[in-house]
């Protein structure tokens, strides 16, 4: 991958906002990590940058994470989201995963965990991100195609002779 | 010589007879003057006699008077004796009665006396399980605030595992700047003393201590309810106002207690404002004449009319089913009267609630 990879995480508590980036530093050599205190900070860097991956805590005053990832999923839809939730909130994290999210992580964070969950994620995002790029170059292909097969019909005595060639 | 003899003689005889005739004339006359003496005498006495006998009628009439007066009396007597006899009869018949009132009331005080120690015993067990009631609704209060706790201790415990993890992927990594781990595992250490906080917290109100009175500073108490709670009303975007004027008032009570109190009202605040567009707490105190007057203030639902009364009863809810336990505004009035003060709601419609704690100040 030559651009670098760029994660946006979004937590209500500044020490989290300290520790989760220095391990994706330390574990994720050449990440850039950016940090937003709130949902709404959040979706100002949204509005600015397109991220490869958002990770966002759950229970946040005002817009909660739920909140926040439906607003992704209309702004930016192919930016996976992870969410964090504490223990016990399984609900949530079924209502998460319906709301589109890519995966979720539990708190206490598992580094290993996280940084494989985070690969993960944005693996798939590049990879879809490439597939659309192929999708949109075999679709320039079809539609070139789709040209010459209309001019050949155009001139048709040149099909007969190279058909026959 | 014969005949002159014989004239002389009769002479002689004539005197004689004359002087005797003349001394009886004269003795007769003495005796009728005598007589007449003696009849005047006599008179005098007859006077004296009628004036005697009028006198004596008189004596008569009076004594007849004298006679029906005590006649009159004596019966007068006779009915008081009588009555004196009656009185002495009831008199007797009193004092056998107050005798035997006596002996009831040596009866009674001795029922009394037991009566008195059962009171004091059931006194004391009262207490004792009113001591219990508030211990089991501190466990219970506790209960309910273990979520927001356990939210609470998550977050310290997960920076801690961060910071951890980062110094030691820092070590592996042979970084040449010691200054990097020694940061990443300072980072922890403040996350260690926030849980350590939150532990030390919850173990103190939640322990069995014996109550002890004590001055107590109402602005300490309110700020450590306040901190158990920071969490679940921070994430509730639940905004805290306290205002308890310039110097704080101090009271003499059970710091645990107290802080039990305001967790209870706290919590029914922010329960009650849940689904209110504006979800405010208000904490006022004012001071006047020796007493605190503490209003707490909601935006909420209100309590609706009629149950003012009823929500201190015990097991009294307006929550779901598992919500509440219904003890927690009983055992705040049970706590609030044992301080010797009172507690009250006032609800006027379309408003919030506001709970009203009034409390006498520390001497």
């Amino acid at each position: 991958m030559m651009t670098p990879l760029s994660v946006l995480i979004v937590d209500d508590d500044p020490a989290l906002l300290q520790a989760l980036p220095q391990a994706l530093r330390l574990r994720m050599g050449g990440v850039t990590v950016e940090t937003a205190d709130s949902a709404a900070a959040a979706l100002e860097r949204i509005a600015a940058q397109d991220y490869d991956a958002i990770v966002t805590d759950i229970k946040m005053p005002g817009m909660d994470g739920l909140a926040l990832l439906a607003e992704i999923r209309t702004r930016r839809p192919d930016t996976p989201t992870l969410i964090i939730t504490g223990h016990g909130e399984n609900e949530l994290v079924v209502q998460t995963l319906r709301g589109g999210a890519c995966d979720f992580i539990h708190k206490p964070i598992d580094r290993d965990y996280f940084v494989a969950a985070l690969y993960r994620a944005i693996r798939a995002h590049v990879l879809k991100r490439r597939m659309k790029d192929r999708q949109l170059a075999l679709a320039g292909c079809a539609e070139e195609l789709e040209r010459i097969v209309q001019k050949l019909e155009r001139e048709p005595r040149a099909v007969p002779e190279r058909a026959e060639s | 010589m014969a005949m002159p003899s014989a004239v002389a003689g009769a002479e002689s005889r004539l005197r004689t007879q004359i002087a005797t005739l003349e001394r009886r004339l004269r003795k007769r006359d003495e005796q009728r003057r005598a007589m007449l003496h003696i009849m005047g005498d006599l008179n005098e006495s007859n006077k004296r006699l009628a004036n005697q006998r009028k006198a004596m009628l008189h004596i008569l009439a009076d004594y007849e008077q004298d006679r029906r007066r005590l006649a009159r009396q004596t019966e007068r007597l006779d009915n008081s004796r009588r009555a004196v006899l009656h009185i002495l009869q009831d008199s007797h018949k009193d004092k056998l009665r107050l005798e035997a009132s006596r002996k009831a009331m040596i009866h009674i005080m001795g029922d009394l006396r037991e009566t008195t120690a059962e009171m004091q015993r059931r006194e004391q067990e009262l207490r004792d399980k009113q001591e219990q009631l508030v211990q089991a609704g501190k466990l219970a209060t506790l209960g309910e605030l273990t979520t927001g706790v356990a939210h609470e201790l998550n977050n310290p415990l997960n920076n801690i595992g961060l910071f951890v993890g980062n110094a030691v992927d820092l070590i592996e990594l042979a970084a040449t700047e010691k200054g990097q781990v020694v940061g990443e595992l300072h980072h922890a250490m403040q996350q260690v003393s926030k849980a350590t906080e939150i532990i030390s917290h919850l173990r103190t109100f939640g322990r069995a201590a014996p109550v002890s009175r004590e001055p107590i500073s109402l602005r300490e108490v309110i700020e450590r309810a306040l901190s158990l709670m920071r969490e679940q009303l921070r994430l509730r975007e639940i905004e805290v106002t306290v205002d308890l004027g310039p110097d704080g008032p101090v009271v003499v009570g059970n710091a645990i207690q107290l802080e039990q109190v305001f967790i209870n009202l706290l919590t029914n605040a922010r329960d009650a404002v849940a689904e209110s567009p504006r979800k405010l707490i208000d904490i006022t105190a004012t001071i006047a004449s020796g007493a605190v007057d503490v209003a707490l203030a909601d935006t909420g639902q209100g309590i609706p009319p009629g149950l003012e009364r009823r929500i201190f009863d015990p097991f009294f809810t307006t929550k779901e089913v598992g919500k509440g336990t219904g003890l927690g505004l009983s055992i705040t009035y049970g706590i609030i009267k044992e301080h010797g003060g009172t507690i009250s709601v006032v609800s006027p419609p379309g408003e919030g609630a506001t709970f009203l704690i009034h409390l006498p100040l520390a001497p």
